[in-house]
């Protein structure tokens, strides 16, 4: 780039095209949706089998199955740190956001715990799954996140009138509408904006 | 004609860095020089001028014992940036 004097025309014509890179530059998050949302998913699912089919006494084992994606998601994240060169505004608020939620979950956890009101664990943590999907849709623009949020919230009041054992399935669904399908939806559209 | 503009970003490469970094919370120095196809020389003199009027804070450390030098805009810079929009706007008959 040279120094010499430039039009206005040029000036704005310059501002765009540098705000468009940095636009460009946004990296993907829909692998930590695909993740979490195919391990609650799995985890969900799996203890309905678990506790109504087999009728397998600890059949809250499959929530072990977190314990993978903390580690792939700490790896993940250590890996893009050390290629980063930018830290844009919407990347550190999901950061922030999720783990916000992650330590919600964890605090929900213990509260439910305690008090023993595990039988009505699942409404909750539906409507903290919608909260994180309304939340990113809304920072990153992506309207399938924020309409997965909305679904979510409608499951987690339908789900306060049914009994524990089918609370598990519809935590399952508002799983599927909230991450999976928005992830896959997410990953489509990233895929197609790069080519 | 462009007297009333601010000399320090009515310069390409200042203003081309001043624009990236409005719409990011920081960026590192080879990010700059990446987006901006400067030379490391030439983009080291115009973000220290940056630096110089207040518009940016640069940061140097080290990450895994390479140095980095990573930029911000200033609240200042954010001033001026916007002032030199309006500016533009004003010739452009936009206002």
């Amino acid at each position: 780039m040279t120094e010499e004097n430039f039009s206005p025309q040029e000036s704005l014509r310059l501002i765009q095209s540098m705000i468009t890179k940095t636009k460009q530059d946004i990296s993907d998050n829909s692998v930590h949706f695909l993740v979490w949302g195919w391990i609650t998913f799995i985890a969900c699912t799996g203890q309905f089998v678990l506790k109504n089919i087999f009728n397998y006494e600890k059949h809250y084992v499959v929530w072990s199955l977190t314990v993978v994606g903390i580690i792939f998601s700490n790896w993940y994240n250590f890996k893009e740190e050390k290629t980063r060169k930018v830290k844009t505004y919407v990347g550190e608020s999901i950061k922030h956001l999720w783990l916000g939620m992650a330590i919600a979950y964890f605090v929900l956890s213990i509260i439910f715990t305690k008090t023993g009101w595990n039988t009505q664990v699942f409404p909750f943590f539906i409507l903290l799954y919608g909260l994180g999907s309304f939340i990113s849709g809304s920072i990153i623009q992506f309207r399938p996140l924020i309409v997965g949020g909305i679904i979510a919230f409608i499951v987690a009041i339908v789900s306060v009138f049914a009994p524990y054992d089918y609370q598990i399935l519809f935590a399952a669904g508002a799983i599927l509408f909230s991450y999976i399908i928005p992830a896959y939806l997410l990953r489509y559209k990233n895929k197609h904006s790069k080519e | 004609m462009f007297k009333d503009l601010n000399p320090i970003l009515h310069s390409q490469l200042r203003l081309a860095v001043i624009s990236l970094l409005i719409s990011v919370k920081e960026a590192e120095f080879t990010f700059l020089k990446e987006k901006t196809n400067a030379t490391a020389g030439n983009l080291s003199v115009q973000i220290q001028k940056l630096k110089e009027a207040g518009y940016i804070d640069v940061i140097k450390q080290f990450k895994d014992n390479y140095p980095q030098t990573i930029c911000k805009i200033t609240p200042q810079g954010v001033n001026a940036f916007s002032e030199y929009v309006k500016s533009l706007q004003t010739y452009l008959g936009q206002k």
